[in-house]
């Protein structure tokens, strides 16, 4: 990075540009919570199952996301591990009200872990045990108590409840991701 | 098969993840009883389930989203079928539910009672009723009407009405009660409902409005209009229809496939009034499923069999345990079908054809199965077990069912290509001139054979005449000999070994001498009485040779074996000695 770059991002002219990736089961909330994040004037109303991916982009105080929100269908999902690399961080939302399941989102979590493209990198993770305004939804700690989250000894990561509609949870989770990727370059 | 069904059972938790298991669910269902829908029209699919509660006490149409009890519905009697089938065009296109029960139909829209059908009444025995309408005016006392009612059970074509029936089966202190309560309604013969099925009108799509197809105690299938709820379809069956199958479109063709408590099976096709093909078992069919063009029936001797459409026989598959269950697994995403079997001895077996796919293992007996989406996931298996548990798993996206496949067929090494090298110029050649000149080349190699035989026959006679082969000829004296020289020089060794070769005679009164060029060696001794030889022994001689030559100079010894009395030798070999080495270091 030159003199210049480093003075104009010091300044906040020109921010840091990160590359996460958004995953999660179909119907857990990621295209939801990627909107919410985007400046009012450009979310969007109506939300559809997202079909294959799609790059979205927001900006918090000193870093600019580009975000690949993925579908999470089960034909779609063999997509992800081709962005695995290009990711710097990752966005993993579970729909914290569907107990059925949470199986499958672990199972899911294991496999994008043992990757090969993810497995020895300290990429952090963020996870939002999202859909928290529902009443039979599960507490964070009990979501990543089912997600088994402690075992991950490698990799900073952090949960919080979050409600994609509302946009409630989201900041703090967003902020904390902000602090890794920000401590992860310097 | 003992490690085949060890891979397979290993192989389990690699395809299945545990979802949900709630041992007290308090679910008493049956395969045919349990229906998955998208009920709401949310994409959400639930789980209806017919539960039997405990005994006749407690009946239940229940509604699971996801792991909980989202609704109840009381029933007022033994469910036999509960479907979820869609009954016209409207939107939103939320699927209906149909529950056989008793002679009705109970279809629920949005989970509300929404309209019931009643089986046509039957013709009664005009007998019956001329009795209850006897007791109606009290001319006759129950005991009587009891005797007269068994009278006519016994004799009866048409056989009697349930409340007669019932009647019989009462105490003698019920009895009045019964007559009293009952002797002023109408009689009536009605018949119940033992399996019901859906069948698609007239289009072949996921969401298609369905005809609903239901066997009957009298030995009937009728097939119903999804709207009107008029019967569209009536078929007399040989006996009483027990698992239904039914594939194609009401209004193009179908096949409904009809399991019957002779053990019996019958396919019925569109416009036929009569059964197409039967199939006949000498048990009772407990399982029935059509996959793809084949039926898959298993039956109370723990036997799978697999028939053709037309009711030829294809294979049988004897399980390890009574059949508990029967239901197909359809994996929509790789359009495979195969069937799952649930067994008393606590595990559900997969089965395509008749290989084994795979093993689950169950906490308890399961006595009902399905698969299909549930919740937002496509391949769930719902099992409920006899402790009334609810047990479900979710296969896994990347499991693979990998059936060893046991049928015929050639193995597969036999259509692998061999490299076959191109025929080269030479041998294109060699092949035409053995082509043109294969007489020449005959005679040519005959008469090379036969002079090699002459030359083998003379070198025989000569070593004959000469008694120098190591084996005798003689036919009183069969013996062989060989001698081994051992060391390096100047002192050797040498070993003979003698064997009497014949079947049970001694060879006695041989002796064994040598000639030698007394310049060069020096044997010690040089002359042996051989013991008597026993027939079949090795009997090894010994005798040093020293070499008295420094010049690295060898000679030949003979060894001859010679029967006392006699001037020709037995046997004569040639023994060419080594070079003596140890001079020549020396
Ligand atoms: N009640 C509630 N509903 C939510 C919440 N977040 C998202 N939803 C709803 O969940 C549904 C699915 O949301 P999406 O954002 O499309 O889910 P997705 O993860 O992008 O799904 P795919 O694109 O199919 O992978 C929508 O109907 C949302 O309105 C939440 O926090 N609470
Ligand atoms: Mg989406």
């Amino acid at each position: 990075m030159g003199l210049f770059d480093r003075l104009a991002s010091w300044l906040g002219l020109k921010k840091k540009e990160v590359h996460v990736l958004c995953l999660g089961l179909d119907n857990s909330g990621k295209t939801t919570i990627i909107n919410k994040l985007k400046p009012a004037n450009a979310q969007t109303q109506d939300i559809v199952p997202t079909i294959g991916f799609s790059i979205e982009k927001f900006k918090t105080s000193s870093l600019s996301f580009t975000v690949f929100d993925m579908s999470g269908q089960g034909r779609y999902r063999n997509l992800w591990e081709h962005y695995y690399k290009e990711g710097q961080a990752i966005i993993f939302v579970i729909d914290s009200s569907d107990k059925l399941r949470m199986v499958v989102a672990k199972e899911e979590l294991e496999t994008l872990l043992n990757h090969a493209d993810i497995m020895h990198r300290r990429i952090p993770i963020l996870f939002f045990a999202n859909k928290m305004d529902l009443r039979d939804s599960l507490s964070s700690v009990k979501v990543s108590q089912l997600l088994c989250l402690e075992n991950i000894k490698d990799k900073p990561w952090h949960i919080c409840a979050s409600d994609g509609l509302k946009g409630e949870g989201l900041q703090e989770g967003v902020d904390w991701l902000q602090d890794q990727i920000q401590a992860m370059k310097t | 098969m003992s490690s085949s069904s060890e891979s397979n059972r290993e192989g389990e938790s690699s395809k299945w993840l545990d979802a949900h298991y709630d041992p007290v669910a308090g679910l008493n269902t049956f395969s045919s009883c349990i229906a998955l829908a998208d009920l709401h029209g949310d994409g959400e699919y639930k789980m209806v389930v017919g539960d039997m509660g405990n005994g006749p006490y407690n009946m239940k149409l229940k509604v699971y989203k996801g792991t909980s009890l989202l609704s109840e519905n009381a029933l007022l009697d033994m469910p036999t079928g509960v479907v979820a089938f869609l009954m016209d065009q409207n939107e939103p296109r939320t699927p209906a539910v149909a529950v056989a029960s008793g002679p009705f139909i109970y279809v629920y829209k949005n989970l509300r009672p929404y309209f019931k059908f009643t089986l046509p009444a039957l013709e009664f025995n005009a007998l019956e009723k001329e009795v209850w309408d006897q007791a109606k005016e009290d001319k006759i006392d129950p005991l009587t009407l009891k005797e007269m009612l068994e009278g006519i059970r016994d004799k009866a074509e048409i056989p009697l009405s349930v409340r007669s029936l019932r009647y019989l089966m009462l105490d003698p202190q019920e009895m009045e009660a019964f007559v009293n309560t009952y002797k002023q309604l109408p009689l009536k013969r009605q018949t119940v409902i033992t399996c019901m099925a859906t069948l698609k009108k007239n289009m072949s799509d996921k969401d298609a409005v369905c005809c609903l197809v239901i066997g009957t105690e009298n030995g009937e299938i009728f097939i119903l209009d999804p709207e009107a709820f008029t019967i569209l379809t009536r078929v007399s069956l040989p006996n009483v229809p027990t698992l239904l199958d039914v594939n194609g479109q009401y209004d193009i063709e179908y096949r409904v496939t009809v399991a019957c408590r002779n053990g019996s099976v019958y396919i019925l096709r569109r416009d036929s009034k009569r059964p197409k093909y039967s199939i006949e078992l000498n048990s009772q069919v407990v399982g029935l499923l059509r996959v793809q063009k084949n039926i898959i029936i298993g039956t109370s001797q723990e036997i799978l069999y697999g028939y053709s459409q037309k009711g030829k026989r294809l294979w049988t598959v004897t399980l390890p345990a009574p059949i508990m269950t029967m239901s197909l697994l359809e994996q929509k995403s790789r359009s495979i079908q195969t069937v799952l079997v649930g067994l008393k001895n606590l595990e559900v077996h997969l089965y395509r054809d008749k290989n084994l796919l795979s093993i689950i293992s169950t906490p308890d007996i399961v006595t009902s199965v399905c698969f299909g989406r549930y919740g937002r996931e496509d391949d769930t298996l719902i099992m409920t077990t006899k402790g009334g548990g609810l047990i479900i798993k979710i296969l896994k996206r990347t499991a693979q069912f990998e059936g060893k496949d046991s049928s015929f067929g050639p193995p597969t090494r036999q259509s692998i290509k061999l490299n076959v090298p191109k025929k080269t110029k030479l041998y294109v050649d060699q092949t035409l001139r053995e082509r043109e000149n294969a007489v020449a080349m005959h005679r040519v190699f005959q008469m090379d054979l036969y002079r090699l035989r002459l030359s083998a026959a003379r070198a025989y006679v000569k070593a004959l005449d000469a008694s120098l082969s190591p084996v005798s000829s003689t036919m009183q004296e069969p013996l062989t000999l060989n001698a081994i020289v051992q060391g390096i020089g100047p002192h050797f060794k040498l070993i003979l070994n003698l064997q009497n070769t014949s079947q049970n005679r001694p060879s006695m009164q041989l002796l064994i001498s040598f000639l030698y060029d007394e310049r060069l060696y020096q044997l010690k001794p040089a002359f042996f009485k051989v013991p008597l030889l026993v027939p079949g022994l090795n009997y090894p001689i010994e005798t040093f040779i020293e070499c008295c030559s420094d010049k690295g100079i060898s000679d030949i010894i003979k060894v001859f074996v010679l029967k006392e009395g006699k001037s020709t030798p037995l046997i004569t070999a040639h023994i060419s000695m080594p070079v003596s080495e140890g001079l020549v270091v020396a």
